[in-house]
């Protein structure tokens, strides 16, 4: 019983952290769908997000659960400018060009905020740290994490609902179904890019707003996220934000389970192992191809 | 000017940086000696290098009130490695062939303290170190390394000591970061249990960066240990403990080998685990009721400065300056090899950290202790000479504390 209880609570745990992942992912699958760019700022900007509401909280004092979404306009305008200013000169050329310059703006921020803030770890406590929820004498879930979760959920929806049924939507599937004839539809391409990388960064930067009361704060903590949000969009099929968001779930619940079973040191390098059989045996993804 | 004109104003500019940082550097002032440190000021165990740069500092302050050293003032010569080893093994290369410190004292931590090692000991400069508890920084076999800190084997035992004596608990599962520092305490503990005739039931490593340890903490109550002995640092300190409540862990004893269950942050709500590090044990090299001369004094000047009471690793730092000062006092000069020799046959009998003697190996026998976070204050438990509270044994559960 005591076995079925603690997969249980894993498993919970799991879906729990794994539901960040997907709001991170599926910034990730939305910049790659539409614009077929392999974002490599993308932990950057899950990190610039974690700053601008650890500044929010610091300053006038305000809550992380408020301050994300201050976070996600911040990066929403940031992604965009970025894709104007950087990206859209260089598209067309090699994809090789848009990894070196992602590559490098993501070296750039976060050696930049380590000049501001510098290199210290941060850690923020809000009374709601201390608050587990119960359900029945074995399950318990930490309320933070319950609170963040519910809240990527509703991103995450949103998300879904604003590619799968607005205009722009519809205008980024049409780009990514065919990047060249889009136009010829009258879809304004770089306009629909630069809000795309603009929401896809967005996401990155709330992601990152909810992880700020359960994590530590660094300018380097991006990375692994990043590396994490690769596999999420292999898992999910190259560029489908509904897969994208299936595969971090999954992924949340393999590492639970790995670290429960295994031990804590397995969790990453499941992770990869999936990243490497995916590629290998179902290069388009767990759930097939479909783009955006 | 044309472009490539400038370019290669611009580069040749680059390349002269470090040659004029030399000459500044080096040339420096002939009235001070100056002594080399690598602690990690920023980065994950930042909170461990300013405890360090606050034990320095006051040391510092002491030694130039009595005039220095041969007739010298003393310079402290920072090098923060950021908590990463490669940036330590660089500031090797600064102070020492930039900056010519007469010799080094630092890391911080184990892993930063095993890279500086081999370098130092090949450009010939003493170190002294004060904090790395991993035994494998002394088993180079180098001529040149000194600790004046208890090793990991050390804390094996006090703890194993302290169980015994407490109890007798029979099941142990050992819990550390998987760097340096932990593993090595997590083999010390492995070999003093096994030795003790402790039954392991687990052993588990982390990455100390992870925000998750539930699965890790949920698989280490299943094995149902007696006791936990932590190898953590700070962050993860905290966070272990945090989310050793959400899961229901437990254990009879946590114990654990200091470092981030010693940190003087770690019983405050603010910047370490707060109520959840309530009845943690932990291995202590120092505290300020500590019965040898100075200890008080230290403590009350560290106040005064900080606002904040000082854990072992700012006295480590501290006692590490008055030994050097000292070896280079007696050495009556600042020649390498004159300092080293005289850092072999040093024998101070009253710092505030007790005796410090270096053995064959560089080694100090330092005294290690026992502490519990009591209403969060640091209690001495064991040994018994130096008790200042009773253990609570058994840890009270987590659903039947306040």
């Amino acid at each position: 019983m005591h076995f079925a209880y603690s997969a249980l609570q894993a498993i919970l745990n799991g879906i729990l952290t794994g539901s960040l992942y997907a709001l991170i992912g599926m910034g990730m699958a939305l910049i790659f769908g539409v614009m077929r760019i392999v974002n490599f700022a993308h932990g950057a900007f899950l990190m610039l997000g974690m700053y601008v509401t650890y500044a929010l909280f610091l300053r006038p004092g305000l809550n992380p659960y408020i301050a994300f979404l201050v976070a996600g306009l911040f990066l929403f305008i940031f992604g965009y400018l970025v894709y104007m200013g950087l990206l859209r000169p260089i598209r067309g050329h090699t994809d090789f060009m848009d990894i070196l310059m992602t590559m490098g703006l993501s070296l750039i921020l976060i050696d930049g905020v380590q000049l501001i803030f510098g290199a210290d770890y941060h850690q923020i406590n809000i009374p709601l740290l201390s608050k587990n929820i119960h359900f029945g004498p074995q399950i318990s879930l930490n309320a933070p994490w319950l609170v963040s979760f519910v809240i990527a959920l509703v991103c995450a929806l949103l998300l879904y609902y604003v590619v799968m049924h607005t205009m722009f939507g519809r205008a980024a599937r049409a780009i990514a179904q065919n990047r060249y004839s889009a136009p010829l539809v009258g879809i304004n391409v770089n306009r629909v890019q630069g809000i795309a990388f603009g929401i896809g960064a967005a996401a990155a930067g709330m992601a990152g707003g909810l992880l700020l009361p359960v994590f530590y704060l660094y300018p380097e903590v991006g990375n692994q996220f990043k590396l994490k949000s690769f596999v999420m969009v292999v898992l999910g099929g190259m560029g489908s934000i509904q897969g994208a968001a299936v595969a971090g779930i999954v992924l949340g619940v393999v590492e639970s389970l790995t670290s429960l079973y295994w031990g804590n040191e397995w969790a990453l390098a499941v992770d990869f192992v999936i990243f490497i059989l995916v590629l290998s045996f179902r290069p388009n993804g767990l759930f097939g191809s479909q783009r955006v | 000017m044309s472009r490539t004109t400038t370019l290669c104003l611009a580069f040749l500019a680059f390349l002269l940086l470090p040659v004029m940082g030399c000459r500044s550097g080096s040339g420096g002032n002939s009235n001070t000696i100056k002594i080399g440190v690598i602690t990690s000021l920023t980065g994950s165990n930042a909170a461990f290098g300013q405890a360090h740069k606050n034990g320095y500092a006051i040391a510092l302050n002491e030694i130039n009130a009595k005039g220095g050293v041969l007739g010298k003032q003393v310079e402290l010569d920072y090098y923060d490695d950021q908590s990463k080893p490669d940036q330590a093994v660089q500031g090797v290369s600064k102070l020492v062939d930039q900056d010519k410190v007469a010799m080094v004292l630092g890391a911080y931590s184990s892993e930063s303290t095993r890279a500086i090692v081999p370098v130092l000991t090949q450009k010939q400069v003493s170190l002294i170190i004060p904090t790395a508890v991993a035994d494998n920084v002394m088993e180079t076999g180098s001529q040149w390394v000194f600790r004046i800190c208890a090793g990991s084997g050390s804390f094996a035992t006090a703890t194993l000591d302290f169980l015994k004596n407490n109890g007798d608990p029979r099941n142990m599962a050992i819990v550390y970061e998987n760097t340096n520092f932990g593993q090595s305490n997590n083999k010390s503990m492995t070999e003093a249990a096994t030795k003790a005739g402790l039954n392991l039931v687990d052993s588990e490593g982390y990455q100390a960066s992870s925000p998750d340890y539930k699965g890790l903490l949920q698989r280490v109550k299943g094995k149902n240990p007696d006791v936990i002995y932590f190898a953590s640092y700070l962050l993860d300190a905290s966070t272990l403990m945090r989310q050793s409540e959400q899961v229901g862990l437990n254990p009879r004893y946590y114990t654990s080998a200091g470092t981030g269950f010693a940190a003087a942050e770690f019983p405050t709500q603010d910047k370490g685990a707060g109520k959840y590090a309530e009845y943690t044990y932990s291995v202590s090299q120092w505290l300020p009721s500590a019965q040898w001369k100075g200890s008080k004094e230290f403590d009350d000047q560290y106040f005064k400065n900080t606002g904040t009471h000082p854990a072992y690793h700012a006295m480590e730092a501290y006692a590490v300056l008055l030994t050097a000062v000292a070896a280079i006092n007696n050495a009556k000069s600042t020649d390498a090899t004159a300092i080293r020799d005289s850092l072999r046959n040093i024998n101070l009998t009253d710092t505030p950290f007790g005796p410090v003697k270096f053995d064959a190996k560089g080694q100090n026998a330092h005294p290690v202790l026992v502490t519990q976070v009591q209403n969060g204050q640091y209690k001495v438990v064991w040994p018994q000479s130096a008790a200042e509270a009773k253990p609570v044994i058994p840890t009270p559960a987590w659903s039947e504390r306040p």
